[in-house]
């Protein structure tokens, strides 16, 4: 395959569009983990069921799946509520490294009951949203800019500044971020500590969902993408590290960005995967704290 | 103000604190002194509420607290300045003081409280938008004094504010903490500078091996030899040497006097002949 | 657990006695192959739990130790290389395979560990994909000859030996110096347990019996494709079992291993997902409630079944300082 600049171009900005929600989708797990110190396995799931429920409100009912991210959001902050209530905030009573082993091994089994449960319900076909401005495509140049990939890219982008104006401008998002500074000191402050972490998940479940939504635009959901978007999401978490929405955000299109490289090399294709897998590993060992995080 | 009576408080197996109870009376300023690692920051951690007594009482202001969240605490009037400050690094002097008014009235109130605690320290004002984490020793203590503040405590727990400061900025917190108790705030101080406490105090409470051993009058114990043999004057570590007291003189910063265990105090032995019950 | 009562081993040999009488009584192929799923899980679950229950480093890469086993055993056996050879050339390449993943991850600590080992198994799984992406399928002359019996005591003699092993670790000091590091690394550390060694001996240990577990794999399936048994399923199913049975026990993974391949048959007749809803919930009930798995269930009900009346129970002697 011989590599015009057009076909370069191209794939790089596919990738810059597929990093968009890697990003977003990181954005969420790194909330959880960065406040409760939890890896929620389970995050990939919880996207493929906002992505689910958009497809079905597409379907069913014709919402277009931009719309219908103001029902999908709010519907698994809920679900995001309940989860915590009921998986993870047991865990509090055990000691700090005993918390961390069983919310991985708790996430794994929601992540199983997730997937079957999908599977179930709605068969392990892939599903995907084709709106009807789908075929509709921008052209900047020679290069195609589907309508319905942009309005991924803008939603990603304004969910990302969002919760960056949340995090940094308001007395919550303050509350948050303090708490997942130092926990004692936030208890200290009076912020109730148990409810950040419950708002905290919620609102990263939420995030999911809305990742989950443009997923099931751009691509297509089915019940096992849960796994593949938890490593994904987890990839760029390490590759960014804690403590910036935009850093989490640059470190997906980052990783977007990597990708499509690694195709554009003959016989690359099919080593796409490894792309992630071999940041994580390397940024790991290397430099822990991510490109963007803070040493501790 | 603040009663406790009988607590015992334990880090997993290990216990700490045996039958502690002390008293604070509303406009008091009262010290703690003790060696390392004699419970003194425990009892701090258990008042705040980062920590649940297996036994006993607390009470602030008639109202029983030993079981309410620290959350909670801080709604009720109590602010802890823990040791080590715990500033919020990542973020600005003003944003560390605005989360010090987080609790919902507290918030509501929080530019009059800003601008009281902007009167104390003013160069809080001027380094308002600088990040915490920057500061220096001292200026980062007055931002931790300063977030507690903030939510207006009828009861303020200092927990070795001068730890690790220069003796020029001991005196200057030292004069600080005069200052809010003179305008209605309620000091409960632990102190590894014994002498600064008892010279700033109304009471004292003397803590060893996690048992309230001497509890008297700041003045009658700032001249009582034994504990001027063991606390005031002496450089912490060398058991019972008796070197004159210099004037403001605070002794060398120790590492990491977390208190986390009720290690054996190789300082001076106890004052009054206790059980024993070194861990 | 001081001194296994004479009861408890007889126990377990009128098992194994059982099992291995079956072929002969009962030789059905869809009884011999349901124990021989039975057998295989029994090492993975096993195995799994010296490195994850024992050692408390909860490896979600177990899939790339079996996946490797397969891999080398049965390229070496249909290279004609005698079978126990390649069996031992199995267990080889998924020891090798695991000091290659372990040594940079060791360094991790925690979750972080768990994700670095689920992330290099899946970049050798895709890797594999990539390069061996045939079926492997046994040629007509091992179709001819081939019989059931021989591999269902080859994974019985495998089973056996690797709960054999964990039972002599678990009463043995190398054990106990995992499970001290299990409980607390730094402690354990500072106390004169070289953290690291024993990790390794636990990983060594592990990934011995997995790649065993490969090689038996290997054995027994006729045509498959080369790169399935790095599918991470294979660390996630035994992961199950383990938990659900009692981790960190030497009997629970086998109960775990049975319960779990036995249910999952009796469910797969009706509802295909279903089983695995099943166990996702028990795993979740389990790291809540139970930790201790199917042991703890079994241990807690026969003490309340033989508790004396509360009165009776020792009392610890008043207020004090308290130290066990």
């Amino acid at each position: 395959m011989t590599v015009t600049p057009e076909s370069f171009a191209q794939s790089l900005v596919f990738g810059l569009l597929v990093g968009a929600l890697y990003g977003l989708a990181a954005a969420g797990l790194s909330l959880v983990f960065g406040v409760m110190k939890v890896l929620n396995v389970a995050h990939g799931d919880l996207l493929m069921l906002g992505g689910y429920g958009s497809f079905w409100l597409f379907t069913l009912y014709g919402v277009d799946p931009f719309v219908s991210l103001l029902i999908i959001g709010p519907a698994l902050f809920v679900i995001g509520l309940a989860l915590e209530l009921a998986l993870f905030r047991p865990l509090t009573r055990f000691d700090e490294e005993t918390k961390i082993k069983n919310s991985l091994l708790i996430g794994f089994g929601l992540a199983l009951v997730l997937e079957n449960l999908a599977i179930r319900l709605w068969t392990a076909d892939e599903r995907g949203i084709t709106t009807a401005y789908a075929g509709t495509v921008a052209r900047l140049g020679a290069i195609n800019l589907p309508l319905d990939r942009l309005g991924n890219l803008a939603v990603a982008l304004a969910v990302i500044v969002g919760l960056h104006l949340f995090l940094t401008r308001t007395y919550l998002g303050k509350g948050i971020r303090a708490t997942a500074e130092d926990w004692q000191a936030a208890t200290l402050v009076g912020i109730n500590v148990r409810r950040t972490y419950l708002i905290a998940f919620a609102l990263g479940t939420a995030l999911a969902g809305v990742a989950g939504t443009l997923v099931t635009v751009g691509f297509a959901v089915s019940p096992t993408i849960g796994l593949d978007w938890t490593l994904k999401a987890l990839i760029v978490v390490v590759l960014a590290g804690l403590g910036s929405v935009f850093g989490t955000f640059v470190g997906g299109l980052l990783l977007g960005l990597g990708e499509s490289l690694v195709t554009l090399i003959p016989n690359g294709g099919s080593y796409r995967e490894l792309v992630g897998l071999v940041l994580f590993v390397v940024v790991l060992l290397v430099r822990p704290q991510g490109l963007f995080g803070r040493s501790r | 103000m603040l009663e406790c009576r009988d607590l015992d408080v334990s880090y997993g197996d290990l216990q700490a604190l045996w039958g502690v109870s002390l008293d604070v009376e509303a406009g008091e300023i009262v010290a703690m002194i003790g060696p390392n690692g004699a419970g003194k920051t425990t009892i701090m951690r258990t008042l705040a509420g980062l920590l649940t007594p297996t036994r006993g009482a607390i009470s602030l202001e008639g109202r029983r607290v030993e079981r309410e969240p620290g959350h909670r605490r801080v709604e009720l009037g109590m602010a802890l300045v823990p040791e080590g400050r715990r500033l919020f690094g990542t973020m600005t002097v003003l944003e560390n003081l605005e989360l010090g008014a987080y609790p919902g009235r507290a918030r509501a109130e929080r530019r009059g409280a800003l601008e009281w605690v902007y009167g104390i320290f003013p160069i809080l004002a001027e380094r308002r938008r600088q990040l915490a984490g920057t500061l220096s020793g001292g200026q980062q203590q007055m931002v931790a004094i300063g977030r507690a503040l903030m939510s207006r405590p009828r009861l303020l727990l200092l927990d070795e504010p001068s730890l690790g400061l220069a003796p020029v900025v001991v005196e200057a917190i030292f004069e600080v903490i005069r200052q809010i108790n003179a305008e209605g705030v309620t000091v409960l101080l632990v102190e590894q500078n014994a002498r600064a406490a008892l010279r700033l105090a109304t009471r004292g409470y003397v803590i060893e091996n996690g048992r309230v051993v001497r509890h008297d009058r700041a003045d009658t114990l700032l001249h009582d030899p034994n504990v001027r043999e063991a606390y005031l004057g002496a450089v912490v570590g060398t058991a019972g040497t008796a070197v004159p007291p210099t004037v403001g003189e605070a002794p060398p910063p120790s590492p990491n006097n977390e208190g986390e265990l009720a290690e054996p105090a190789d300082g001076p032995p106890p004052l009054l002949g206790g059980e024993g019950g070194t861990t | 657990m001081i001194g296994t009562s004479r009861r408890v081993l007889a126990a377990w040999a009128v098992v194994v006695v059982v099992l291995a009488v079956v072929p002969l009584v009962a030789p059905r192929d869809d009884l011999l192959n349901l124990l021989f799923q039975v057998f295989l899980y029994v090492t993975l679950a096993a195995s799994w739990n010296v490195l994850g229950g024992f050692a408390g480093q909860v490896n979600l890469g177990h899939a790339a130790f079996f996946g490797m086993g397969a891999l080398v055993a049965r390229i070496a056996w249909l290279g004609g290389w005698p079978l126990p050879l390649a069996f031992v050339a199995g267990a080889a390449a998924g020891v090798a395979i695991a000091l290659v993943i372990g040594l940079p991850t060791f360094r991790l600590r925690g979750v972080y560990f768990s994700v670095g080992t689920l992330a290099v198994a899946e970049m050798l799984r895709i890797t594999v994909t990539n390069t061996q992406p045939n079926i492997s399928a046994l040629p007509t002359s091992q179709l001819i000859g081939y019989a059931l019996q021989p591999r269902y005591y080859v994974a019985l003699v495998v089973a056996v030996c690797c709960v054999a092993v964990t039972y002599v670790l678990a009463h043995s000091r190398l054990g106990l110096g995992m499970v001290a590091v299990r409980e607390d690394e730094d402690a354990a550390q500072a106390t004169g347990v070289d953290a690291l060694r024993h990790k390794i001996a636990a990983l060594v240990i592990s990934a011995f019996f997995a790649g065993l577990a490969g090689a038996t794999f290997a054995y027994h399936d006729v045509s498959y494709y080369l790169y399935r048994p790095f599918s991470p399923l294979w660390t996630f199913d035994p992961l199950l079992a383990v938990f659900i049975g009692g981790v960190g026990t030497v009997v629970g993974p086998v109960i775990g291993a049975f319960f779990y391949v036995l249910v999952s048959e009796l469910l797969a007749q009706q509802l295909v997902e279903l089983h695995l809803i099943v166990f996702g919930v028990l795993f979740i009930l389990v790291v809540l409630l139970l930790p201790g798995g199917l042991v703890e269930a079994w241990h807690r009900a026969q003490r309340l079944l033989s508790r004396p009346p509360a009165a009776v129970r020792y009392q610890p002697s008043g207020p004090g300082p308290t130290k066990r």
